[in-house]
């Protein structure tokens, strides 16, 4: 793995942008679920 | 709201697509080309990743400082919404730039810490700032809560462009920008950098902060509804 990237030095910037995604996709992820959790317990209210 | 929206977007497309499709060639003759930096080489893209993503996280943690202090001047709960969200994104965005620059310093200089300055103080940021949110967690009331880490988020901010900007650039170090290194010696940290990568940096940067305006925006709303909504039971 060590070998390959550091031959082909593109993947690197590939896996460096992947990793910021998945860091926003966390976060997106993470604020659904808190929406998630305020539409039920509007719900509940109702 | 919604021209952030559009524009955040448009922008990040541009330097992911731009950053990656435009050629490093030895004698760039054309705005399409990008020079090979020595020692970088196709590494060199990473900077209109990594280092918006840094940028974003001091933005982060500078908003966190500003809506601290609207809070103690007005005590106005959405203020310490607005403070602990921004704070919140500003470390989630540390967190990247740790995580990709270990990637990169792997390859660039051979291990994925080495205690360069700039690392040690990023390090130091993420301590700083996970004090914060365990400050935060183990107070009960509101009011409390916000003053107490309205202050220290002010504290906490006022630090944040010392370590980013002052120390790594007084001691030596592998950054570009340390001491000794005369070839960077700009704002944030970068190199030499030919007009066309300049470009694709700043609109880098651009879009980037208007993401965490974006994001920053949403948290908040649902900060506030959270808020509404638990008032109303109780």
């Amino acid at each position: 793995m060590y070998e390959f990237l550091n031959q082909n030095q593109l993947y690197i910037v590939l896996v460096i942008t992947m990793l910021i995604w998945s860091g926003i996709i966390w976060y997106l992820v993470r604020l659904d679920q808190k929406v998630g959790q305020i539409e039920k317990r509007l719900k509940k209210d109702e | 709201m919604r021209l952030i929206k559009y524009l955040s977007i448009a922008c990040i497309t541009f330097v992911i697509i731009a950053g990656i499709a435009i050629p490093m060639v030895p004698q760039p003759q054309s705005w399409l080309e990008f020079p090979i930096i020595p020692g970088l080489e196709e590494k060199a893209r990473n900077i209109f990743f990594h280092v918006p993503v840094a940028w974003v996280s001091v933005l982060g943690f500078l908003f966190a400082l500003y809506y601290g202090f609207r809070y103690l001047r007005t005590k106005d709960l959405d203020y310490d919404m607005k403070s602990v969200s921004s704070a919140g994104l500003g470390m989630m965005f540390c967190i990247l730039a740790t995580v990709t620059g270990s990637l990169w310093a792997k390859f660039n200089w051979g291990s994925f810490w080495n205690w360069d300055p700039r690392e040690t103080s990023i390090f130091i940021l993420l301590l700083i700032y996970g004090a914060y949110f365990a400050l935060r967690s183990a107070l009960g009331s509101d009011e409390v809560r916000a003053r107490l880490s309205a202050v220290y988020s002010i504290l906490a901010g006022l630090t944040a462009p010392f370590f980013i900007f002052i120390m790594p650039r007084i001691v030596g170090g592998l950054h570009p920008g340390a001491k000794g290194d005369t070839a960077g010696s700009t704002p944030v940290a970068q190199l030499h950098m030919p007009p066309n990568m300049r470009v694709v940096f700043f609109i880098g940067i651009i879009g980037f902060s208007l993401l965490f305006v974006w994001l920053l925006n949403v948290r908040v709303r649902a900060a506030r509804l959270e808020y509404q909504l638990s008032k109303k039971e109780n």
